[in-house]
């Protein structure tokens, strides 16, 4: 059997040095796609995460009519909890919310004296940045609600929220035209490579070697270019990286970014590659490796 | 009468409406014959033998093989059925940047057979067909004939009990054409069936074996050794 596996792996191997510049150019363009894929869903993760993260985003207020009895203000808490787009709804009294007023501004000690000028509120956290300005609508048609007194920081929202439309469309238009000339590259190595072994194969038809083991060791092939262009786009995604961690602090000494996911990204993209490689080799060697 | 080991009963090849490979052929050849299928270019010679290997099915009647009907063989039991069989082409198809046992060592190793089979079975395989002396030579390095017996000895690595040759002489001067068929005479008297297609008549009649001549894919003759034509 181990014996076998290696007549195999020679072959293939023996099929890719036939054709060493397709083989370059095939491996190089999946590792360019796949970096540009595997890059961008990076940042598009990032993004979600970093939106998460500012305080206020993925919050609103909404102020409730003075006098509201709490009876009502539990209705409309009720109300605002079944708004789609909404994860949770706190009630923040309006005494709580003075009294942490002058907690937090000791410099403001004297205004204890005064009236509360707070009205009772409801902290609403929204699942999705992208659905704010739906559930603020939704939030101020309830009846108690202050239609002009429901707040939320609706510019950094929108801001996100394009720069993560911008993120996924790039990543889709620009690293899906890219995959599909990965493809054809890997597709066109392979129908080189049978051209280039025509002989090989008729030898192995003639003697009534096995389906499999005339295509396996172009499967190995397309698998192979897949993996290592998978393998080199997770080297340069971590290059860039480290790269970007050296250069950053010199423009924005408080931001941070996460550590590398070296795992994910050492499973999935050369997975995601060889996989694709496979597939592209099944295409390529359907017709021209008939038994004839 | 015993089952004849191939028959081929009214097979026709049609490749057009106007093209025929062979037409309406009806053969029957017992286990350990030698027979030669002879006729002009393009008389349906090669036909016979693909109609064997597979690479061309019949439109229509039978051929069938060690009493099975191979006619309409689906493509997964095409391997298995070349596996039966050796086939030497006109043109050796040997590997030019292989020596003469690397050429039949890749082969085994295609086949299935481990690294220490081929290490046994190649010495024996070059010597039965006398290219022994050669193994560590290139084919470029080989005379035709010296060629022609690389390919045979490639035919035989799954010591076939049919063996099929395509012009084996095609290439060679009288001298290596009769020693190849010396060669193949003496895999046929171990009871190797063989059928070979060829249009060298003065190699085929020196042999004196059964000859079958095609015509326009049809069958012309059919003379058994010993008698008159």
């Amino acid at each position: 059997m181990i014996d076998r596996i290696q007549f195999l792996i020679a072959e293939g191997f023996l099929a890719m040095r036939r054709n060493g510049w397709m083989t370059f150019a095939a491996i190089t363009t999946v590792a360019v796609a796949l970096f540009l894929i595997g890059g961008l869903s990076y940042i598009y993760v990032q993004l979600r995460e970093g939106t998460g993260k500012l305080t206020g985003v993925f919050e609103m207020r909404a102020s409730v009519v003075e006098e509201t009895p709490p009876a009502k203000i539990s209705a409309i808490a009720k109300e605002i909890r079944e708004v789609p787009g909404v994860k949770a709804a706190y009630h923040i009294p309006r005494d709580k919310a003075w009294q942490k007023y002058l907690q937090e501004h000791p410099e403001h000690r004297e205004y204890a004296e005064l009236e509360n000028p707070y009205p009772d509120m409801f902290k609403i956290v929204l699942t999705d940045v992208g659905k704010a300005e739906s559930v603020a609508g939704a939030v101020k048609a309830i009846d108690g609600i202050k239609r002009d007194e429901v707040k939320y920081l609706s510019d950094v929202a929108e801001l996100f929220t394009d720069l993560q439309a911008i993120v996924s469309w790039l990543g889709m238009v620009i690293g899906g035209i890219l995959f599909i000339t990965a493809g054809v590259l890997i597709y066109n190595a392979i129908r080189l490579t049978v051209i280039s072994r025509r002989l090989e194969i008729r030898i192995m038809q003639l003697v009534g070697a096995s389906f499999l083991t005339v295509r396996i060791p172009f499967y190995i092939e397309g698998i192979v270019q897949g993996l290592l262009g998978g393998v080199i786009a997770t080297f340069v995604l971590y290059a860039c990286q480290l790269g970007l961690e050296m250069r950053l602090p010199q423009f924005f000494a408080e931001v941070k970014l996460p550590p590398f996911p070296w795992m994910a990204f050492l499973m999935l993209l050369p997975l995601l590659g060889a996989g694709y490689g496979f597939l592209c080799s099944m295409v390529a060697v359907r017709t021209p490796l008939r038994y004839r | 009468m015993s089952t004849p080991y191939i028959s081929y009963e009214k097979v026709e090849v049609r490749y057009s409406d106007l093209v025929f490979g062979v037409r309406d052929v009806t053969l029957s050849i017992p286990r350990g014959e030698f027979v030669f299928f002879v006729g002009r270019t393009g008389t349906g010679k090669s036909t016979l033998l693909k109609l064997l290997t597979h690479e061309v099915r019949p439109t229509a009647g039978k051929v069938i093989l060690h009493g099975k009907d191979i006619s309409q063989l689906p493509d997964w039991g095409v391997p298995a059925l070349r596996r039966e069989m050796g086939i030497v082409p006109q043109d050796f198809a040997l590997l030019p940047r292989k020596r003469v046992w690397e050429n039949v060592a890749y082969a085994m190793r295609a086949v299935g057979h481990s690294r220490r089979d081929v290490r046994k079975k190649v010495p024996e395989i070059l010597e039965q067909v006398r290219i022994g002396h050669r193994a560590d030579a290139y084919p470029h390095e080989l005379s035709g004939g010296e060629q022609q017996r690389v390919a045979i000895a490639r035919a035989l690595i799954n010591n076939p009990p049919l063996l099929l040759a395509d012009e084996p002489t095609g290439n060679l001067d009288f001298e290596h054409s009769w020693e190849i068929m010396e060669l193949l005479k003496e895999l046929s008297t171990k009871g190797t069936t063989i059928l070979v297609a060829s249009h060298d008549m003065m190699v085929v009649e020196r042999m004196g074996k059964r000859i079958v001549t095609l015509d326009a894919g049809r069958v012309q003759s059919d003379v058994k050794p010993g008698a008159e034509a």
